[in-house]
């Protein structure tokens, strides 16, 4: 496997780096690009298409790449990683998600997947306000197994809680998915998820909920409650959603985080980002203190403790972590270029995806999610 | 951050002295970076404290304000779960898996005279002192083994020399992670209701001890009636074939006559005492309905004769021959009311008659109708007729014999039958009694009661008879009879006298009385079994006695007699008996 990476802050930049690397007689087969919603997206699409390059795209809440040249997070700009495989057994794929819930979207995926390779590994993204995260995990694992190795995140745009996007080349979708499949008899694909967020409060019962959507929590509208909990003003939201979810009681299971998306101030109902199920028991949360920063690079050094050996890493963040720690993001991510010094790009995300402990996968919120890829 | 900030000063006091500007220029730049990014993060974590103070409070404040409520809600609770306690009138209790104390209410506090500090912690024999009830012990800890409940554990416990009966419920308790923690037992008192209860039980096992005695003394009265019954009724019938004079024929018959009527008395009070006592059971045996009627026209006409009075007996073709029921209470059902009939008409008839009123399968319901020509019954009466003792007045007195007991015998045994009965009547014209009743129609033409058979007189060859009798006259009445019939007597006193005639000759039949002094009847057939048990030797007995309650019938068969017949009989009943036990006809 051969890599090259670089990041760029306009549309031009992008172009004009890309075509030194190419004129240096470096054909890429694969572009990792996760670029701000404020670069023309299309663009770098339809240029890649016309340099034959597959493209894995989505819009982000900022970027990073490490490499040798530079250890960069960046706001509204573009990084890429460009990857030339050995073994011809990967494939990447747009999937379309107008007009079919994210189960379907996620069906499609998993029986794609699992007629392509015997045993594949799914890197995935997925539009971060159209996307049930956790509907379209389940809609993978229904048809490709409740254990597949599978990692990825929701795309973003900047917090502003418009518009996401993921592209291929030469396709932009805003209701979609792309995914990166791995044969796992050539590639090593392994990773972690961690958060943090702490729950707080006394418990409270989802009493109305369909999907994503919550109605009510004990009874009155959820969208009154969540923002007379929290004391916060109507133009707080959503943006502030993302930082306070709410963490749901799975008795004898791991509880997961769910972030506020999105709200219907009509219906007064809150939009997450997976699905908040009608009878669960809920508590509200808040981010960790700057102390979590250590929590997580001792987990990344466990993990590399265990993976020493890797081509390059892709990191999903949520979003809601950047807002969270500010500058104490990067000694998390500082971590990860320091244990493994190879090439690392990834983003801020409105949800991640991961394997757990015991190996199931799942959708998540808050969380720093790391993957580690390797061609055997 | 101090110490990165003296860095800095002592790096700007080596600018001016350093050798290499650039290179010393390139450090300082550099560690003014790292203060610069330490600035930043301090700022961060500032802004960052104060938006998240407004929120954070807000949660924690509300949070606070959620707790108070579920406190609130959970001290209402307690207060709602206490007052529970302390009022229900039971003792509840709730033990650990070791059985010890764990909580008790007000009750159980006044019922052990301890408080519940004194209770707690501790097990039950330390609270009832001397409890040693293992079997109550044994369900507790089934309850904590198995998790189900037991109910209605009744049990005696004593305290402070008090005995109180108490009922108890004992349920399992479970925690969160559904594993057994302890028991709840919830107790009543009971002893007000134990105590009624064994009142109740010495008061039914009086009435019983009460009816036993009644049937007892019935039993014993009917026994001393009917000996010296027996006796009038049996010289009588002698005397009646001596040499007499027309008047002391008359004076006979006067006699004969008030014998029969008591013995009818008799019969009807002990009938009517065994339907009370619930000691009446039907027979349920094919039989032949016209041979009913036969026996009946034999006896009631002779009866209508003597008044003048025209009797007719009217039978629907329809009526199935064979029926199953009871022959001889249908009998005692039409006797009754044709002898009432004649007792009230003076002139005129008696008409029985019977039909089929309806039949389906192998049932047919049969109507009986007793039409006469008598006084009739006031409609004021009517009513009551079927009730114990009803007699109708009758303004003109006359002599009206019988116990009131007839018609009530009557409408009971037909309640019992599944039938009805009834009475239409015109004062001065006469009355209609009917009952109805339904029978099972035999397929069998067997007859199991057998009433039937050609009669003859005499025996072809003297057959020797052993008669055992204490009374006297009896003895004289039986043996007189057992002449007229052709036999040889021979008489002993007693059973220790018939078992010794017994053993000396080969009789062809024993006529065994029942009450005897030395020994009994009922020893003496015993005995007499015994001895013939491994010989092929057996003779015929039959039991003559006054015992004609329930059950001894069968006491006596069941001792290996062959036969039966309650005093007082008449000659024919005797032969009857002695035919069917011989087996033969003499």
């Amino acid at each position: 496997m051969e890599l090259k990476s670089f990041s760029a802050e306009t549309t031009n930049q992008f172009k004009d780096k890309f075509q030194q690397i190419e004129n240096q007689g470096f054909i890429a087969s694969t572009a990792i690009i996760f670029a701000s919603v404020n670069v023309e997206l299309d663009e770098i699409s339809k240029f890649l298409k016309a340099h034959s390059v597959q493209v894995f795209g989505s819009s982000s809440c900022g970027e990073f790449l490490y490499d040798e040249q530079s250890q960069i997070l960046s706001e509204e700009a573009i990084v890429c990683l460009l990857v030339k495989y050995t073994s011809p057994n990967f494939r990447l794929k747009s999937f379309e998600g107008e007009q079919k819930t994210s189960f379907l979207l996620g069906a499609e995926i998993g029986s794609w997947a699992k007629s392509t390779f015997v045993d594949p590994a799914i890197i995935i993204v997925a539009s971060g306000l159209e996307t049930d995260g956790e509907q379209l995990v389940k809609g993978i694992q229904s048809l490709a197994g409740e254990n597949i190795t599978m990692f990825g995140g929701l795309a973003g745009d900047d917090a502003k809680f418009r518009d996401t996007f993921v592209f291929s080349e030469g396709r932009l979708l805003k209701n979609g998915a792309l995914v990166m499949l791995l044969d796992k008899n050539d590639f090593d694909v392994k990773g972690i998820a961690t958060s943090g967020w702490v729950g707080i409060g006394a418990d409270k019962i989802i009493t109305h909920s369909e999907g994503n959507v919550v109605y009510t929590i004990d009874d009155h509208p959820a969208l009154d409650v969540y923002k007379e909990y929290l004391n916060v003003d109507d133009k707080d939201l959503p943006g502030i959603g993302v930082e306070y979810p709410l963490l749901i009681k799975k008795p004898g299971k791991e509880d997961v985080l769910r972030a506020v998306l999105n709200v219907d101030r009509e219906k007064k109902s809150l939009i997450f980002a997976g699905t908040v199920p009608q009878g669960a028991t809920v508590t509200f949360s808040s981010s960790p203190g700057f102390e979590v920063v250590e929590f997580t690079r001792d987990k990344v050094t466990a993990f590399y403790e265990k993976n020493k050996h890797a081509d390059y890493l892709i990191l999903f963040s949520c979003m809601a972590r950047h807002n969270a720690l500010g500058p104490m993001i990067s000694e998390e991510i500082d971590q990860v270029w320091e244990n493994w010094n190879i090439p690392l790009i990834g983003f801020f995300t409105y949800g991640e995806i991961g394997n757990n402990y015991n190996s199931m996968c799942d959708f998540y919120n808050e969380t720093f999610t790391l993957v580690s890829i390797k061609e055997k | 951050m101090q110490s990165r900030i003296e860095q800095l000063i002592v790096k700007l006091n080596e600018l001016t002295s350093c050798n290499d500007f650039s290179e010393c220029k390139q450090q300082f730049l550099h560690e003014l970076i790292k203060v610069k990014a330490e600035v930043e993060k301090i700022q961060f974590k500032y802004e960052r404290a104060n938006k998240e103070k407004n929120i954070l409070s807000s949660l924690l404040t509300r949070t606070s304000i959620d707790l108070k409520k579920v406190t609130e809600k959970l001290e209402i609770r307690a207060e709602e779960l206490s007052t529970l306690l302390s009022t229900i009138p039971a003792y509840v209790y709730f033990k650990d898996v070791n059985l010890r104390y764990m909580l008790v209410n007000q009750f159980f506090e006044n019922l052990v005279g301890l408080k519940s500090n004194e209770i707690i912690g501790k097990q039950v024999s330390d609270i009832f002192n001397g409890y040693s009830n293992d079997v109550y012990l044994e369900k507790e800890r089934f309850v904590i083994k198995s998790g189900d409940a037991v109910y209605n554990i009744e049990e005696e416990i004593e305290r402070k020399k008090s005995k109180r009966w108490v009922s108890t419920n004992i349920a399992p308790i479970f925690n969160a992670e559904n594993q057994i923690v302890g028991l709840i037992g919830i107790s009543w008192d009971i002893t007000e209701r134990k105590h009624n209860e064994e009142e109740l039980r010495k008061a039914k096992e009086q009435a019983e001890a009460g009816t036993f005695a009644k049937n007892e003394f019935i039993a014993s009265v009917s026994h001393e009636f009917r000996t010296p019954m027996n006796g009038i009724l049996g010289l009588s019938d002698i005397m009646q074939n001596t040499p007499l004079t027309p008047e002391q024929s008359d004076l006979l018959k006067g006699i004969t006559v008030s014998a029969e009527n008591l013995l009818v008395l008799l019969n009807d009070v002990l009938d009517f005492s065994a339907i009370e006592a619930g000691k009446m059971e039907l027979e349920f045996i094919t039989f032949n309905i016209k041979k009913v009627f036969d026996d009946i026209n034999l006896v009631t006409k002779l009866k209508a004769n003597e008044k003048s009075l025209e009797f007719l007996i009217q039978v629907d073709e329809n009526i199935p021959e064979f029926l199953i029921g009871d022959p001889v209470r249908l009998r005692q059902i039409i006797l009754n009311l044709t002898n009432n009939a004649i007792k009230f008409t003076e002139k005129g008839r008696v008409v029985l008659a019977v039909r089929c009123i309806k039949s389906e399968k192998n049932k047919a319901f049969l109507r009986f109708e007793v039409a006469d020509t008598g006084i009739g019954i006031p409609p004021k009466a009517i009513s009551s007729l079927f009730q114990v003792f009803s007699r109708v007045k009758q303004e003109k007195s006359k002599l009206i014999t019988g116990t009131g007991l007839g018609l009530s015998i009557c409408k009971k045994l037909t309640d019992m039958m599944d039938g009805t009965i009834g009475v239409e009547s015109v004062q001065g014209k006469g009355s209609l009694f009917w009952f109805e009743l339904p029978f099972l129609v035999s397929d069998s033409h067997e007859i199991e009661c057998k009433i039937t058979g050609e009669e003859s007189e005499g025996v072809s060859y003297t057959k020797l008879v052993l008669l055992a009798e204490d009374n006297p006259i009896n003895q004289k009445i039986a043996k007189y009879n057992l002449q007229k019939m052709g036999f040889e007597i021979e008489v002993v006193s007693n059973g220790e006298e018939a078992i010794q005639s017994y053993c000396k000759r080969n009789y062809d039949l024993i006529i065994m009385d029942i009450q005897m002094p030395v020994m009994n009847g009922y020893q003496a057939a015993k005995t007499i079994r015994e001895v013939e048990r491994n010989s092929a030797r057996h003779t015929p007995i039959i039991a003559l006695t006054a015992n004609a309650m329930k059950g001894d019938k069968e006491l006596y068969l069941e001792a290996g007699m062959d036969g039966y017949l309650s005093k007082p009989f008449t000659f024919d009943s005797l032969k009857s008996v002695i035919k069917s036990v011989l087996n033969e006809d003499f």
